[in-house]
């Protein structure tokens, strides 16, 4: 019985989260249990899901990423301003991960070279970053997304919308890319520890900055996805969607060093969010009763995280 | 006359090792009492246990004929024990008078501290020591020995009747000895009672009353140091048989595969310079401290400032070596370093077996490449170093310590180095693995691969190794062969000043 619960322990809380919201849902509003308008809900947290995957790389190295709140906003901006003109979509894309990518290489040289908090940094990386955006966009309120994005968002492959999809390849080629490379050891050796790590011959640093690198490329992936679903840009994208990612990933089970939780933790844990939207739509719970649900479950999992750090 | 201090059959176990066994002390007020022994002879964890570091298993401790119990190292200075230990235990960030009265300042009305009163305070303790430094100078712009006489006021201003010093002069030049001597014999005359913990042997014959001799977490003999000669004392504290564990030794050695010249330790210390053979075992032997990791860290980048010229198998190594890179660079050369914490530098503790085994092999490999199947050599390595544990998926947190410790020389098997580089190769082992470690260690010697080894056991530099350094202050003082080293010519040799 011990040794159960031991084991139960290990399971992140976001699969029974998610089978108890689930099972509400099949008892009280059967009709919504259909391929179609769940996957209009879990569309939604599509862009959450994507910025999730680097949330989780950069927390299993032992660092945080909170700079995917202002490469949203630029990149959000950029596409809806007009700035970059008719700028063919490849291009618009291809400069969106670049802007993730050195982000993220911006952090990692400050959280693994200059060992500067990472907490600190990719705050101040995202207030940076806001500043710039309303810098431009003083005279130039940001206008319509390319209707080319949106048509591209609405896609489906069978019943199933096209973002849902990226972010399930995404997450599939991370869990192999983590399982079954050398990086993926990398990343463990330097959760569990980072100095028998350096003993062992891990390259700690590098790792640390490749993890962030990639949690730019993600939060750029994200920010296109997240731009696709909207038709107008908005100044007013908050630190809501990283603090999400956080909360997500611990759900998932993945805390600072720890990575029970795998891949597929964390996107339960993103998969919560979703259900715990129509959830509450289905009850007829006004915005900001929704509010308070997210700020419940980010303290759940803050709950979690407490618990965990003081069993290891 | 009641003694300052009477210990009376005191134990003290850690996991499974008997660090103090059965062991009487006693000491009367206005007497400096040498404690001696050998690294490891349970010296600290005794006095560690009348500082209130440490609670004893069983046993009793009378402070001036009183049963006393310590939750914590304050209970104790409130009872009248001061310790200045080995590794100081002031706050580099706080001035010496905030230091003096951590948790107990004097406070004015609404909670307020009164500042100058613990200034003043400060000042009259130091002054006590002939120091005249200002109380408001932050800890961290102290010498070593300044920080020491801190902490010696510390306890003058306690009151405290028993002064516990755990080797104080480690750290000082001979300047720094003399004023604390000076300090000594004041205390001694106010009545006080002194432990003195040293290596130093002049010291020891200059300063103290009586002598009190450990080995092994057990008492050997308690006498007046005027009836004994310093070779007498050695002799006591070596005095052990040779356990008959080591495997025979190398008869021919080969080639020089490393050779380390003119290496400078920051310090700016003479330079030194050794070879290591294939085939050869190597041992550093030395008291604490006095710079045998340094030497061997320096190889793989983790002390900043060194110079010197390293050579591996021929090939040059620039001295100081990166800190990120050093470990790398190392291994592509075939070098393998084991560190001596096993559980902070050496084993990822919550990940299986496999994994601590294979993560160097896994490690010199670029990131981006996929893993190599390595169940195999696992199964192996575990089999030839007779890992006991159910499977290789087990985490090597779960495992006993001597299989802990053969994981991780596994690890550096499986890589296939031809030179391995270990710091207490069985710390905190069993006396069954350490053979088993010996054994393989001379097997991989005989294979040709060279190996140096840092440990604080005497016995098992003189058992296992072909050579023996002999190093003190940052200096090779010594080298000999490991067929003729003795303990009492190694501690002779380390213990020269």
């Amino acid at each position: 019985m011990a040794s159960f619960l031991k084991s139960a322990s290990r399971i992140p809380p976001a699969y029974f989260v998610f089978a108890a919201l689930l099972a509400t849902l099949w008892l009280t509003k059967p009709q919504l249990m259909n391929l179609n308008v769940m996957g209009i809900f879990i569309r939604q947290v599509a862009p959450l899901g994507i910025l999730v995957l680097g949330q989780m790389l950069v927390m299993r190295v032992r660092s945080i990423d909170l700079s995917g709140a202002g490469v949203l906003l630029l990149i959000n901006y950029l596409i809806a301003s007009g700035l970059l003109g008719d700028m063919p979509l490849t291009l618009i894309i291809i400069l969106s991960l670049a802007i993730g990518c050195a982000v993220g290489l911006f952090n990692g040289y400050l959280v693994a070279m200059r060992r500067v908090s990472a907490v600190i940094a990719t705050l101040a990386v995202t207030v940076i970053i806001t500043g710039f955006v309303q810098f431009l966009a003083s005279g130039k309120p940001p206008g319509n997304m390319p209707e080319l994005m949106n048509d591209i968002y609405k896609m489906k492959l069978g019943p199933i919308p096209l973002p849902v999809i990226v972010w399930t390849v995404l997450t599939m080629t991370m869990a192999v890319f983590l399982s079954r490379f050398v990086y993926g050891r990398f990343v463990m050796a330097v959760g569990e520890n980072p100095t028998a790590s350096h003993f062992s011959g891990v390259p700690v640093e590098r790792t640390v900055l490749v993890a962030h690198v990639l949690a730019g490329f993600f939060a750029g992936v994200a920010a296109i996805v997240q731009s696709a679903s909207v038709a107008v840009g908005s100044l007013r994208l908050g630190l809501e969607m990283p603090i999400d990612a956080v909360a997500a990933t611990i759900l998932g089970g993945v805390v600072f060093g720890r990575g029970d939780g795998g891949v597929w933790g964390p996107f339960f844990g993103v998969m919560c969010f979703a259900l715990l939207f129509v959830v509450m739509t289905s009850f007829g719970v006004p915005e900001p009763g929704k509010q308070i649900a997210r700020g419940l479950i980010i303290l759940l999992a803050a709950v979690f995280y407490g618990l965990n750090t003081r069993k290891s | 006359m009641l003694p300052a201090v009477s210990m009376k059959g005191v134990t003290k176990a850690f996991g499974s090792t008997l660090a103090v066994d059965d062991v009487s002390f006693e000491i009367s007020p206005g007497r400096v009492h040498a404690l001696m022994g050998e690294n490891g002879a349970g010296k600290s964890t005794l006095m560690k246990m009348l500082a209130g570091v440490h609670r004893p298993d069983s046993g009793e401790i009378r402070i001036a004929g009183q049963v006393v119990t310590f939750a914590d190292p304050r209970q104790a200075l409130a009872a009248g024990i001061s310790t200045v230990f080995q590794e100081l235990s002031l706050l580099p960030n706080l001035t010496i008078a905030e230091n003096m009265f951590l948790g107990k300042e004097i406070v004015g009305q609404f909670g307020i501290p009164v500042r100058a009163a613990m200034t003043a305070r400060t000042s009259d303790a130091l002054a006590e020591l002939g120091m005249t430094i200002d109380p408001n100078t932050l800890v961290s712009e102290l010498s070593i020995a300044e920080r020491q006489f801190v902490e010696i006021a510390h306890g003058i201003k306690a009151d405290a009747q028993v002064f516990i010093l755990d080797e104080p002069t480690a750290a000082l030049n001979a300047a720094d000895v003399e004023v604390l001597n000076a300090q000594i014999r004041k205390l001694k005359a106010a009545g006080k009672a002194i432990i003195y913990i040293s290596h130093r042997m002049d010291e020891i014959f200059a300063m103290c009353d009586d002598v009190t001799v450990m080995k092994d977490g057990r008492h050997v003999s308690t006498q007046p140091l005027n009836t004994l000669t310093p070779d007498a004392l050695i002799a006591l504290m070596v005095g052990r048989d040779l356990e008959d564990l080591f495997p025979c030794r190398a008869t021919n050695l080969g080639h020089v595969v490393l050779s380390c010249r003119d290496l400078v330790l920051p310090a700016g210390t003479e330079p030194l310079s050794f070879d290591l053979h294939a085939g050869e075992i190597l041992g550093i032997a030395g008291l604490e401290g006095q710079g045998q990791s340094e030497i061997v860290r320096s190889f793989i980048g983790q002390v900043p400032g060194t110079h010197g010229a390293l050579s591996v198998n021929n090939t040059p190594v620039k001295l100081p070596l990166a800190r990120q890179v050093g470990v790398r660079s190392m291994q592509r050369q075939r070098v393998g370093f084991v560190p001596e914490d096993r559980k902070e530098e050496g084993l990822l503790l919550g990940a299986p077996i496999s994994e601590n085994i294979g993560i160097s092999l896994q490690s010199a490999r670029p990131g981006f490449k996929p893993l190599i199947r390595l169940r195999e050599t696992v199964i192996r390595i575990m089999k030839e170093m007779r890992v006991k544990a159910e499977s290789p998926n087990m985490p090597v947190g779960a495992l006993s310590g001597g299989n802990q410790q053969k994981v991780l020389l596994g690890r550096y098997l499986a890589s296939d180095m031809d030179i391995l580089i270990i710091e207490e190769p069985t710390r905190g082992v069993d006396i069954g693995a350490k053979a088993e470690i010996y054994r393989l260690l001379r097997d991989l010697a005989e294979q040709g691969k060279a190996i140096i080894v840092l440990s604080r056991e005497t016995v098992e530099l003189i058992g296992l190794c072909d050579n023996i350094l002999v190093v003190h202050d940052r200096k090779i003082v010594a080298k000999m062969l490991g067929c003729e080293a003795t303990e009492h010519a190694i501690l002779n040799a380390a213990l020269k000043t």
